[in-house]
Order: structure tokens, then sequence, then C-alpha cells
């Protein structure tokens, strides 16, 4: 393996975070490990950018490690590492008024090394520690403010971590069984058995906030400090959709039935985070609902590829589009609350609030927007599926954008109707955020892979259809807005965060609390020694008397000893 | 007969030590601990020396006749290597955390004389190259804890002891019996790759199976295989680097060790599974796995917490073994190293959270990482890979025995593997979670001040230690010198012959 320049930056992209959080281990050098963590993304950051042509192969760490850049991996890891760099610039002002900075950056750094490590993994096993670093690490990020509704959040959360890590676990086994191999670029798909395309679709679905595991998210996130929602809502939960991407056998042969039903549940999702989203009344809530939302319109992506094979190069260049669009938006939106409530007055606040309607109108798809152009691009995935679906998802995906809609309406209106708290906000906020903002405005615009939807969305006619249901949503939303403030419509919006959360815990509850005390099986006697050691012990006590006396005991060993060695000595 | 010297000083280096120690007084501290550290390294040296002959194509072997037909016979192939460093390294640490717990401890030349003996008896153990021998040393390992059990002298420990006793002393006499039945059917029998059964099997399928079962009966009381598991958590009252030393290396894995060699060596993996006996001790270890899972849950003294893991731990190896092909058998002996140094690192732990703040409960564990941070450290490390997470050493087993199981045509362990994933979270997690996240609700009970760092270096410098062992067993799993690539070579022998 020849050591250049290139390979030492595709170890550096997961190694660096991994450094610097090793810093945290000398008190001396906390404070300057905190001034240089936004560094860490840098490898990540270079590396999504320019391309990297090279593998490395590690033959001795875990069974044989392959790093490496592909396509799809280098997308990810452009966005993923952006939104790290910037979150973590925003997060050494922002967590200045909170305790902890500290352990906040280590762990912050050990999630951004996991989530960059599991975009370079090329062979199951890394990849899955990978995984575990990013989802373990950012646990404590969830729980960073130690409240009563964070801890909840991290309990939830943590129980589902482990959900996901053993079906995961059942899943990378048989994929090996299938394929024979450890390594991602050598996977050969054949006839994959359904079991293991069922563990890997449920295992990655935890993480991307998909029906029915969803509602550790809209309590996760929420909980987070700012900078830390902004990485889990941004480019942690796109983990899950990359590893449908990388461990299903996508484009090779057509599973129709399977891949309706992922779309099926893909469409629910993008429904559902909207229905319950707009009854949230805490701002963060609604933004984690919304990536529900979103989430589903690329797990419909990945139901075409598993339906529509010939479609799957259309469908990942959509995934990828959207993912890349959806991060930076969700992260500005996420990034912006924070800036909200650092806001001095209330005229910075409203200045704040005014830059956050353009990612809100991109979520929903405004044309021109990078929303339009990643829906452009969905659509164009879409012709290849069964004959109802083209017609039946023509009807229903501006739906979902109305239904968007009314969520960054929902969000705007929460977020202006706050108190001022009359904080500051340093440089070190408004930097990172307002290059959010921009790389929200343009980056869809400078991309080689999107330049037919962006020529597409200046069509008048692609204009009206991306039109009329951000037009929709704003007129129902200021409509409600208008009529529940005069009174007329008495809406009370109090749907639980987390929603099917609520019942469950309460089940869990009640078949806790039946549970008795475990009985004492036959087995366990020995622990407190009645019955049979009865009849014996005189016996007993006399032989341990014997032990406890060192003498007897001693010499007793020096004669076997003694005898052990002539016996040795003679042979 | 090559290398006999090597073999016998092996065995003495800890034996002479124990043998001095006895006679040395109780006050002469100095001398005491530099006799063990000695040995110890005295050890490591011989059995580095006997690990390049091994690698230089020469064997090593030590017989004597004791009676006709009778011999004691030690060797070292591969399968003992890896039981012997394991002990020996662990050895050194376990008795430089002793040197340092039992500070200022009463009958320390009767602890010290004993544990030393207790190497011996491991040591013998791994050497043994025929059943006969197996058996002497494997008696010798029981009667030697039994003190250190019993140690610190109080009720307690003294009932523990009995426990511990009875149910040693009944498996080792199963043992004999079945050892004696298969000498009068087989004549003697010494361990043979793939078998050594193979000329009375045809005539004896029945009797064979019989005496299989009572093999593993006899060999699962010391491996704590439910339902015989019971004198492991009771044996609890034992001082920390007893218990350290009975889970990690000596007792529980003689056990382990022991049906290694039977199922392998003596009855061999082809001759079990045609017996149907694979599929029996397969079961029995997958019902261990989640029954000491189960009751770990809900125990609240940590080191009781920490029995039960064991007992579930434990039978990963069995499960391992009783997979039919090579990946299982990967899986279940590397874990003979792996959860040995995972536990011993636990146990180093729980023994210092109870000698320095005297807290034995895992409800009292509150806000200790603030207060002892590397030992949590150590202690996370090794919870986090007991429950198998990359890049412990942990999950190198689990990988290895969810491919053998898929490979040798027992996908429902998977199964076993994802319950014991999730129970082992459920038990260790909370404990983390209480370590780092809460904070300190009440004062310690009672806070040593001792050294410099957290507390003691002897105390300290173990875990830190054998925490990093987990996770480089992990992280270079594939490195020549790794335990799994030993243990590689030894399953290829067992069932790629020439291959």
């Amino acid at each position: 393996m020849p050591v250049n320049f290139d390979t030492l930056l595709l170890i550096a992209i997961p190694l660096l975070p991994l450094l610097l959080a090793g810093l945290f281990l000398f008190p001396g050098l906390r404070k300057a490990a905190v001034f240089l963590s936004p560094a860490a993304a840098v490898p990540g950051l270079a590396a999504g950018i320019f391309s990297l042509q090279t593998e490395v192969h590690l033959p001795g760490v875990l069974l044989g490690t392959r790093l490496g850049l592909d396509l799809t991996g280098q997308s990810f890891l452009m966005f993923t590492a952006l939104l790290w760099f910037l979150s973590s610039v925003f997060s050494r002002s922002y967590m200045k008024k909170y305790s902890g900075l500290n352990r906040f950056t280590f762990y912050f750094l050990l999630a951004m090394s996991g989530n960059f490590g599991v975009l370079v993994s090329m062979d199951l096993l890394s990849f899955y520690m990978f995984f575990a670093l990013m989802s373990f690490a950012s646990y404590v990020l969830v729980i960073h403010q130690r409240e009563a509704f964070s801890l909840r959040a991290g309990k939830i959360y943590i129980i589902l971590v482990m959900v996901g890590e053993v079906l995961l676990f059942a899943g990378f086994v048989l994929v090996f069984a299938a394929t024979g191999t450890i390594y991602i670029g050598e996977i050969a798909w054949g006839e994959p058995p359904t079991l293991l395309m069922a563990l890997i679709l449920v295992g990655f679905s935890i993480k991307a906030g998909a029906l029915p595991l969803h509602f550790w998210l809209p309590l996760a996130h929420p909980a987070a400090p700012v900078p830390a929602s902004a990485v889990l809502s941004g480019a942690m939960i796109k983990v899950g959709l990359f590893g449908w991407i990388r461990f299903l056998p996508l484009g090779v042969v057509a599973f129709p039935e399977l891949g309706t039903l992922v779309l099926g549940a893909g469409l629910a999702a993008s429904f559902y985070g909207a229905l319950m989203g707009v009854g949230q009344t805490n701002p963060k809530t609604v933004l984690a609902y919304s990536s529900i939302s979103q989430m589903g319109l690329m797990t419909i992506g990945i139901g075409t590829g598993l339906a529509a094979p010939e479609f799957w190069p259309a469908a990942l260049t959509a995934i990828i589009l959207y993912a890349l669009h959806h991060s930076l938006a969700k992260g500005a939106l996420f990034l912006g609350v924070g800036m909200v409530d650092g806001a001095p007055s209330g005229r910075v606040r409203r200045l704040v609030g005014l830059g956050m309607i353009f990612p809100a109108l991109a979520l929903a798809g405004a044309p021109l927007t990078s929303g339009a152009v990643s829906k452009a691009a969905l659509s164009a995935a879409l012709p290849g599926l069964p004959s109802p679906w083209p017609t039946w998802l023509d009807l229903l995906l501006p739906l979902i954008a109305v239904g968007t809609t009314l969520l960054m309406a929902r969000f705007l209106f929460l977020i202006l109707r706050s108190d001022v708290k009359k904080a500051y906000l340093p440089p070190g906020m408004w930097a990172p955020w307002g290059i959010l903002l921009l790389g929200v405005l343009l980056i869809t615009w400078a991309l080689p892979a999107a330049v037919d939807f962006t020529r597409y969305t200046l069509d008048l006619y692609a204009m009206w259809l991306a039109l009329w249901p951000v037009g929709l949503g704003i007129l129902v939303a200021s409509s409600v807005g208008l009529l529940s403030m005069r009174k007329i419509l008495p809406i009370r919006p109090s749907i639980p965060p987390g929603d099917i959360v609520v019942p469950l815990e309460s089940l869990i509850g009640l078949l806790t609390q039946r549970r008795t005390a475990p009985k004492p099986t036959p087995a366990d006697h020995g622990e407190r020694s009645p019955g049979i050691t009865e009849r014996v012990q005189p016996y007993l006590f006399k032989l341990e008397g014997l032990f406890t006396d060192f003498a007897i005991a001693g010499t007793l060993f020096l004669l076997t000893g003694l005898v052990l060695f002539l016996v040795l000595a003679a042979a | 007969m090559e290398n006999t010297w090597i073999l016998v000083m092996i065995l003495l280096s800890s034996f002479f030590t124990g043998m001095i120690i006895f006679f040395l007084g109780e006050e002469r501290h100095g001398a005491r601990t530099i006799l063990n550290m000695l040995g110890a390294v005295i050890k490591l040296v011989l059995i580095v020396f006997l690990g390049q002959e091994l690698l230089a194509g020469r064997t090593a072997e030590a017989r004597m006749l004791l009676l006709p037909g009778i011999e004691l016979l030690l060797w070292a192939d591969t399968l003992s290597m890896v039981f012997i460093i394991l002990s020996s390294v662990l050895w050194l640490l376990t008795t430089l955390f002793a040197v340092g717990y039992l500070e200022e401890s009463p009958n320390r030349s009767r602890f010290f004389g004993f544990f030393s003996l207790c190497v011996s008896a491991t040591m013998g153990i791994a050497m043994a190259g025929n059943l006969f021998t197996f058996l002497i040393f494997y008696e010798m390992l029981t009667l030697s804890t039994y003190p250190l059990v019993i140690h610190r002298g109080t009720d307690e420990a003294l009932r523990g002891g009995r426990t511990y006793l009875i149910y040693t002393l009944s498996g080792g006499a199963v043992l004999l019996v079945a050892t004696a039945w298969l000498y009068v059917m087989a004549g003697p029998v010494t361990f043979t790759v793939g078998g050594a059964l193979w000329h009375i099997a045809a005539d004896n399928m029945n009797i064979l199976r019989f005496l299989f079962f009572l093999f593993i009966a006899g060999l699962g009381v010391k491996a704590a295989m439910f339902p015989l598991h019971a004198w492991l958590p009771a044996a609890m009252v034992a001082p920390a680097p007893v218990s350290a030393l009975l889970h990690a290396v000596a007792v529980v894995k003689a056990g382990a060790f022991g049906i290694v060699r039977v199922v392998h060596d003596v009855f061999g993996a082809q001759l079990a599974t045609d017996l149907g006996m694979m599929q029996f001790l397969l079961i029995a270890a997958a019902v261990t796995v989640i029954y000491g899972s189960l009751r770990a849950l809900t125990q609240d003294d940590l080191k009781k917490r920490l029995a039960f893991s064991t007992v579930s731990q434990v039978s990963y190896i069995i499960m391992g073994i009783a997979i039919f092909g090579p990946l299982g058998m990967v899986g279940g002996v590397v874990h003979l190293v792996h959860q040995g140094i995972m536990k011993i690192t636990l146990f180093f732990c729980a023994g210092n959270f109870a000698e320095t703040l005297g807290i034995y409960k895992v409800s009292e564990l509150d806000g200790v990482g603030k207060r002892m941070p590397w030992t949590m450290a150590a202690f996370t490390i090794g919870a986090l890979g007991m429950i198998g997470l990359p890049p412990m050493a942990g999950f190198i087993t689990k990988w290895y025995l969810g491919i053998g199981a898929l490979d040798g045509g027992a996908g429902w362990v998977v199964v076993i593997l994802m319950a014991s994933t999730l129970l082992n979270a459920a038990y260790f997690l909370p404990i983390i979670y209480r370590g780092w996240f809460k904070l300190q609700r009440q004062p310690w009970h009672k806070e040593h001040h001792i050294g410099r760092f957290e507390t003691d270096w002897m105390l300290l410098v173990p875990p830190v230690v054998t925490a990093g062992f987990t996770v480089a067993a992990g992280i270079f799993a594939s490195l020549p010198i790794s335990p799994l690539h030993l243990v590689q070579i030894i399953a290829q022998l067992e069932y790629l012959p020439g291959g």
C-alpha cells in the first residue's frame, strides 16, 4: 500500500475527530481541543469536495479493514462534513451558556468520527463499529441537559439503538453468509434471503426515523442542544438511508412486493410526520417531525430502487440530491432555533426569522429552491414503478408538499411567538448559520449531477407545479391562524411528542408492575445452602477446619508437590 | 521427548513460589512480593521460550509412567499455548492487584501461597496431554482454590466455600467415573486432534452418548453451566483478586477448557455430532447464556451481577464448541481469551470500587466516574466488550459465533446471541450510566486516599492494562500475535487437517 497524501487524508477522515477527542484526556489541553474541534471535519470536507481515488487496506485491523470513498460515499460525506463543520463552529459559541462544554465537545467529536467512519467504511465490521460509535456517542449529546425530558428521550433512544444494533448484527451475519465476503465492494447479490433484507430494512429504519420505529426522533432531536440537533436531524439520520443503499440489493433484481411495501411505508411516514408535527407546541419537535416526513420521501426512492431496478440510478441521484438538500435546510433551521434563542432584541429576532423563511420554503419545495430541484429528481425516477403507483404518486406528492408547508408555517409561528431572552449573538454563531443559508441557496445549482433538474425547474409549468402546493399550504395556514387568533376556531393542538411512545410506555409500565419477584429455582439452592448440605455439614466443618488450618494444608500441598516433582524429575 | 524441562519448569515456577511463600513469615511483605513477581516473570519468560520452540517446529513433551497403563503426560499444543499465555499474563497482573488489594489484611502468606498453587494447577490443566493428567490437575485446582474462597473466614465466606466444595468435588467425582469408565473401554486416552475414540465408536454408540453426558456434567460444574452454576455466585464472598482469577482464568475456564478438550480431542467434533450430542451441548449452553443474563438483571450486588454474567458468557465458549464447523470453534475458543480479559477487567474495577470507596452495590455507583475516571473507563470498556460492541474483543467472538452458527446450520443461535446482547446491555449500560452521568448522591462509605492517583497504582494498573488488551484484541484481531490468529490455527487443525 503506497503511503501518499490521498491515503493519509482518507484515514484522517474518521481518525482526526478521534484524535482531537483524545486531547480531552489531558486537562491542560481541553481548551485547545474545544477551539480546534471544527478542524476535525476538515479532512472529511476536503474529501467530500475533491474526490479521493484511493482505497486503504488495513489487514491487521478488525478482520481486515478497508476504507474508501465511492461516489455515494463522497456525496454523503460532502454535506455531512459541511454540516458537522458548521455545527461545531456554532457550538463553540452557543454552548458557552450551558455547562459542560468540554464534555459536549468530546462526545460531539466521537459522534462525528462515527458518522464519517460509516461513510468511508468498505467492510462490514468497520461499518458496524463506526455506526455503534456514532449511535452511542450521540446518546450523550441527547441527555446533555440532564433534565427529566432529555433523560427520558435518552432512555428511549438508547433502547432503540440497542435494538437496531442487534438487528444489524444479525443482518450483517446474514450478508456474510449469503455473499461470503465482508468487503462491500465485493458483495455480489445472488438471491438474497428475504430475512436478510427485512433485517437490513428494519435495522436501519430506526436510524432513518421510519415508521413505526420513528418515535425516538421527536423526543431525542429536540432534547439535544441545538448544534447536536442539527447534526442529528441533518446528518446522522441520513446514515440509516446510507445503510439501506449500501446493504440492500438495489438495482439488481426486482422485488415488486417488497419495493411497494417500502414505498408505502415511506409515503405513510411522509403524511404521518406532517400530521403529527402540526399538532406540536415545541418548534424543535415540529422540525423533528418534519424530518420523519422528509425521510419518508427518501424512503420512496429506496422503494423505487427495489421495485424497479432499472430506475435505481435515477432514484439514487434523487436520494442523494434530496439528502443533501434536506441536510442543509434542516441544519439551517435547527441552528436558527439557537439564533432565535440568542437574539438580543425583537428586531434581530425578526431578521433571523426572515432568514429562516428561505430554508423553510426550500423544504416545502417552492419554485427554484433546492427542494424543487430534489423533487424534480425524485419524480424522474418514479415512472419505472408498476402501474397504479406513478399516477398515485403524482397526486400524493404535492399533498406532502402542502403538509410540509403547514409544518413550516407552524414552526415559524411557534418560533416567533416565544419570548425574547435578551441574550447575545456572537459572530461565531452568525457566520456558520449564514454560510449554511448560502449553502441552501446555492449548492444544488453548483452540482453537475443536478444540472438536468435545475434546468427543469426554470420551466414555467414546473414552477407552477412547485408553487401551488406551497401556496395552498400558506393559504390554509394563514386562514387557520387568523381564525384561531380571532377565537373562531378553538384549536389547541396537543399531540404528545413521540406520539405512539406514550401508550407504549404505559403498556410497558403495566407489564413491569405486574412482574413479581423471580421465584427461586431449585438449581439456586446452593446459594442458600439447605437440603443436602445440612446432612454432610458436620463433616464439612471438620474438613474446613482442616483446610483453614494453614499448617496442615500447606504441608499437604508440600507433600503432593514433592511427589509430583519427583515423578517429573524421574521422567 | 523434547523440551521436557521447559514444561516442568513452567509448572514449577509458580509451585515453588507458593511453597516458599507458605514458610515465609507473615510480616515479610517485601520478600513475598518480590518472590511473587519473580515467579510470574520467570514463567512468562519460559513461555516465550516455549513459544519460540513451537514456532520453530519442535515439540514439547514430558512423560512419566505412574502405573502400568497410566501415564502422566504433559505437552504443549496450540490450544495449551492459548490457555497458558492467558493464565500466565493474567496471573502476573492479578498478583500485582492482590498485593495492593490485601495491603494490611491478615493471612497474606496463606493467601499468596495458595494463589500460586492455583496457577500451577491451571498450568497443569493447560498442558495435560491425556485425560488422567487432566483429572489430577483439575482436582488440585479445586483444592487449592478453596482456601482462597474462604480467605476472609467469615460465616458467609465459609458457607460460600462449602457450596463451592460440594459442587466442584461432586463434579470431579463424576468426571473421575467417566474417565475410569472410558479407560476400561478404550484404554488410556491421549488427547488427539479429531478424536481418540474412533476405534470403539462403532459398537458403543449408546455408552459413548452416556459418557459424553457424564463428561459434560462433570466439567459443566466448573464451567458453571445451568443448572450446575449455583456455586459461582456463592463463591462471590472471596476477595476481589480471587474472584477475578476464578472467573477469568482458573476455575471457570478450567471447566470450559476441559469441555473443549473432551469434545475436540477425546470424542472429536465429528463423532460428537454423529452421537447427536453436539445438539444437546448447544442447547444446554444456549439455555445457560440466557438464564445467566436473566439472573444478572436483578442483582444489585455488583460482584453478584458480574458472577451471573460469567455464567452466561462462559457458555458462549461452549456454544462455539458445540457448533459444528471451524468458524464456530474459532468463536468459542477465542472467547476463552476474550472473556478472560474482559471479565478480569470488570472484577478488578469492582475490587477498586470496594477497596477505594467502600462501594459494593450497583445502586451506590452514582457519580463514581468523576472520582475514579480511569477505573470507570476500564469498566466501561469491559462492559461494552461483554455486550459485544466493536472494537472490543467481545464483538469478534460474537461475529464468529454468528457466522459459525449459520455455517453450521444452527441459525437459531443468532437469535440467542441477539437476545443475549440485549440482556447484557440491560444490565451493563445502567452501570455505565450511573457511573458517568449521574451525580454523586451521598458521601462514599469509606473513602481511602491511596497514592497520587485515584487509587493505589497497584490497583489501577491491572484493570487499565486488561482494558487495553480488550480493545487491542478487538482492533488488531487480524494481526499474527492476536488471540484470534492462534485460535484460527487450532480450528484449522481440527476441521481441515492438512489444509
